[in-house]
């Protein structure tokens, strides 16, 4: 966005007020609006004397007959109206896998292993610029398959990482929470990049013997996004199944996915992507909502497809050496961009205080009919969530999202930190982020979530959670025992 | 006093007529109405005559005399006909180094085809669309088989897109449960389903025998069909979904291993159908009947059960020798009128033909289907419910049965009513006429009779 001419220091003081006065204004317009009137109520009662205040109410004759109905009146009503709302759907709790340090790779290891397997040096030399850039840390972790020199992805080895880090997640999540398998009633699992026969939700449902009688779904090939899109269908089957509770399983597994080819767009998931897992458990029941974590409000999503351009950007083919990888196309960060823009037209009336929409409205209208030339008023999030988890996708994604949203260091820290740590963990990468905020002690009841995934399709998925207790540290979870070096200062570029 | 009185009940009135208007709106639209569905049928050029089977078969150099001979024998004996389909690369000898193209290839013929022909015939637009599902258990690319659909069609940035793989054969009751679930969330939802199976590449080239079943039996089908809970869509709906159950019985683990994706001893990945398969299937069954029966059943038959079963438990020391299975069993054709039975395999239809004691007439479909097309995977129910409709057996207020199973292990089912009287010949157009033949055995017979012989 081009810089406006910088206003005179005292008017832009002024006007910094008078935009806190309408924010104020509007947001609590209902307020404003009934402060005269109860100042009127209360002046008329007090003129009239507390006699006369008797003297009307006997002369309503009311004797308990008329008391019990006009009460249950407004027990009905109001039974009425709470029955036909939709069914909250709570998050009770959720884990994240943490991979042991057997597992770690940092860039010596990465870059001797490509050395050894890759003869290219050209493609050596480009993976350890994108490594230098990268963001990532010294401690993200590689499934032992890709520890062979060179890798060694058979379907044993990826079903063993699936079955470490999904049952890792798992065994956390009923310690922490109690929950007894045969109590599930729901259960969606997505993982983009493998598919096993029996899916992986029958893995887990055999590990853990679960009811013949549950609802699972397997989603697959959906991308770094589909974490979210699991979350939206556990929320739809929660609307209709009343007193149900769902696990919702997000992982990537990347031992089948090693490429072994020297196209240079296809080189860099082999930099990027990391193992995570991510196990979470919602639920609908009304005695869950005294120890549920969050509350789900919305979940949007947008889904790109239909522009070639977004469709291409991240394409699974094969190079000329027969090689499959996944392409990722330079006008990724372009499209995100708009794939965040055509989410957030969506999910802005729903979160932004009517103040942000309403100058966001007056703005477009003077657009239109004043002067086209007038900057578009990008709202401000920042008033509508406290804590932002985006997809740590790459620096890149995190870079373009705190420029075009306007976000703070802080607000994009956890998704910084996260992509250091654990390195892209793909769809389980905003489980690790809100880790890391409650991690931090940041997390207060209340306070407002917005998740945001992309993936490959091209799609942009987010999901706000409102905050029903606020988190304690220390948090037992991923970050445990290193959420006290963190944040750290990630320099532009780490000389290898 | 009297304003206090009109003021409590007009609230009572209104607060009583919203929840009967809320309650009779979502009943109205808690409907899953199938308004058409067309099966693919892929070119000519990609029929797979027990010749061609035979040679592609001959081409693994790894197999031993007796092995070929013992595939070749499945081959034949299966009820599978000559003119069933096969991936283009199979045929064109690229089975064991499938190019990701040949793939994609593969399932985007299927896909696209059925779709541009189901827009057409339904009239609708692909950006009405608000639910896409697609079914593909072996075969999960990025970006995922939705979204290029969506891309295809330039579907609407809103549209739920849901890509399930790994769900085995029975997938398609899967969707639909997905389908149902959705729709009962939101009002005048439009969704399309696409049901298919990706063989390209699947293909085993290796030589343990348990593995090499999936070679012969799968031949490549699919299905893409619309669903909708709207309301004013009825009269063109076809059929009406009643209910659906799912059982999954992976909780064993002899179950969940009895159809597994695997590597064999030499590290090929093939499909392992063990020889636990049939009990697994048995029990699976048994628990998707146990919760089907009493939602598809007359009252008068559930009644009849419960007593011929005390009557069983109480007489038992007489009626020893009486078989167990036998003796209670349910009448399924007094709720049900048309079977789609999953075409596993010959066996498979026969068995679960048995158990439900139905007729020849009732599985005819099914040996056709199977017969006709083969062992479809996921979309074959929709080709036997096909056979239906082109035989002209569905009238108004029949009620149709899908039953199917597959790995995890599952047994899923669901139970539709027929809206209007169906006669689309569908993909069975050109042939229908000529179902049933005289006879199912294998024309080639006579050539391949030495396979029988030791």
């Amino acid at each position: 966005m081009p810089g406006a001419p910088l206003p005179e220091f005292s008017s832009s003081v002024r006007l910094k007020y008078v935009k806190l006065g309408y924010q104020h204004l509007v947001d609590n317009f209902a307020t404003f609006l009934s402060i005269p009137v109860m100042v009127a109520v209360g002046l008329e009662l007090v003129r009239r004397g507390p006699q006369e205040m008797v003297g009307l109410w006997r002369a309503l004759e009311l004797d308990v007959i008329h008391i019990l109905c006009s009460v249950f009146v407004i027990v009905f009503v109001a039974t009425a109206y709470f029955m036909s709302r939709p069914r909250p759907v709570y998050l009770v709790e959720y884990a994240c896998f943490k991979p042991p340090s057997n597992c770690r790779v940092p860039f010596s290891t990465f870059m001797e292993h490509t050395r050894l397997i890759n003869s290219d040096e050209k493609s050596v030399q480009f993976q350890m610029r994108i490594l230098e850039r990268s963001g990532l840390g010294e401690e993200t972790c590689l499934p032992p398959a890709n520890h062979y020199i060179p890798p060694h992805p058979t379907m044993e080895a990826s079903r063993a990482e699936a079955q470490l880090v999904i049952f890792s997640a798992i065994d956390d999540l009923i310690r922490k929470t109690g929950l007894k398998p045969k109590d599930i009633d729901i259960l969606v699992v997505n993982c983009s990049l493998f598919s096993p026969t029996p899916s992986l939700s029958a893995m887990i449902i055999n590990k853990y013997k679960l009811r013949s009688n549950i609802r699972s779904f397997n989603l697959s090939g959906m991308g770094c996004s589909a974490g979210l899109i699991s979350i939206d269908l556990a929320r739809d089957l929660l609307q209709v199944h009343p007193g149900s509770n769902a696990l919702v399983i997000s992982t990537e597994i990347i031992t089948p996915n090693f490429y072994a080819g020297n196209q240079r767009a296809m080189l860099l998931p082999n930099c990027l992507f990391r193992m995570g897992a991510a196990a979470i458990l919602l639920s609908n029941r009304r005695r869950d909502a005294g120890r549920a974590k969050y509350r789900l409000v919305h979940v949007v999503r947008t889904h790109k497809g239909a522009d070639d351009r977004a469709y291409r950007c991240v394409y699974e083919e094969e190079d000329a050496e027969g090689h499959t990888g996944i392409s990722l196309s330079k006008d990724l960060m372009a499209i995100a961009g708009e794939a965040l823009k055509s989410n957030i037209t969506t999910i802005g009336p729903l979160v932004l205080p009517m103040s942000e929409q309403l100058l966001f409205f007056l703005t477009l209208v003077a657009r239109k009919l004043i002067n086209p030339k007038r900057k578009p008023y990008i709202p401000d999030f920042k008033k509508a969530f406290e804590h932002f988890c985006i997809h740590a996708g790459g620096r890149a994604v995190i870079d373009e999202l705190q420029k075009n949203l306007e976000l703070s260091a802080e607000h994009v820290e956890a998704s910084r930190m996260t992509l250091h740590r654990f390195g892209n963990t793909s769809s389980s990468s905003l489980w690790y982020e809100l880790n890391y905020i409650e991690s931090k002690g940041r997390m207060r009841r209340g306070d407002r979530v917005w998740q945001i995934g992309f993936g490959s399709g091209f799609k942009c998925n987010s999901a706000v959670w409102k905050c029903l207790r606020s988190v304690r540290t220390p948090v037992d979870g991923p970050w445990s025992d290193c959420i006290l070096r963190y944040p750290v200062h990630i320099p532009e570029v780490v000389k290898l | 006093m009297d304003l206090l009185w009109t003021i409590s009940t007009a609230l009572l009135l209104c607060s009583l007529l919203s929840i009967l208007w809320k309650e009779s709106d979502r009943r109205r639209n808690r409907n899953c109405y199938l308004l058409d569905f067309v099966c693919y049928k892929p070119s000519d050029d990609r029929k797979l005559s027990t010749e061609l089977c035979s040679d592609i078969i001959a081409r693994n150099k790894r197999l031993s005399v007796p092995d070929y001979k013992f595939l070749l024998k499945v081959v034949v004996n299966s009820g599978i006909s000559e003119e069933t389909y096969g991936p283009r690369s199979i045929i064109e000898g690229r089975e064991e180094c499938p190019t990701h193209d040949d793939c994609v290839d593969e399932v985007d013929d299927c896909m696209y085809r059925t779709l541009d022909q189901l827009f057409l015939r339904t009239g609708v637009s692909p950006i009405d669309v608000d639910v896409l599902v697609v079914n593909v258990s072996m075969f999960a690319p990025s970006p995922s088989l939705t979204s290029r659909i969506v891309n295809r069609y330039s579907m609407r940035e809103d549209v739920k897109t849901f890509s399930l793989a790994g769900m085995g054969c029975s997938a398609s009751p899967i969707a639909i449960d997905l389908v149902n679930n959705i729709f009962k969330t939101r009002k005048r939802t439009l969704a399309v389903v696409v049901t298919s199976e990706s063989i390209a590449p699947n293909w085993y080239c290796g030589t343990d025998k348990s593995m090499m079943l999936g070679n012969c039996l799968f031949r490549s089908g699919g299905c893409s069909f619309m669903l909708t809970n709207d309301p004013s869509l009825r009269h063109r709906a076809k059929m009406s979904l009643k209910c659906l159950v799912r059982a999954h019985i992976g909780a064993d683990d002899d179950a969940y291993s009895c159809a597994i994706q695997k590597e064999d001893d030499e590290g090929r990945v093939g499909f392992h159908l063990s020889k636990s398969l049939p009990k697994a299937a048995v029990r699976a069954f048994a628990e998707n009947l146990q919760r089907l029966a009493p939602k598809v059943l007359p009252v008068g038959e559930l009644a009849l059960y419960a007593v011929r079963g005390l009557r069983h438990r109480l007489w038992r020391s007489k009626e020893a020798k009486t078989d167990a299975a036998t003796a209670a069993r349910v009448n399924f054709k007094s709720g049900v009128d048309h079977f789609c039975l999953h075409t596993g395999g010959a066996a498979v239809i026969d068995a679960v033909g048995r158990a439900l004691g139905l007729a020849k007439y009732d599985v005819e479909p099914a040996r056709m289907t199977l017969h006709r097309w083969g062992n479809t995977s996921a979309s074959s129910l929709w080709y036997v419910l096909g056979y239906m409709e082109a035989k002209k057996r569905l009238r108004r207020k029949d009620r149709v049965l899908m039953l199917s199973f597959g790995a995890g292990f599952k047994c899923n089912s669901c139970l539709w009513e027929v809206l209007r009287d169906l006669n689309d010949g569908g993909a069975w157009e050109d042939c229908i006429r000529a179902y049933p033949p005289q006879t199912l055995v294998n024309p080639f017979m006579e050539k391949f009779r030495w396979v029988k012989e030791a």
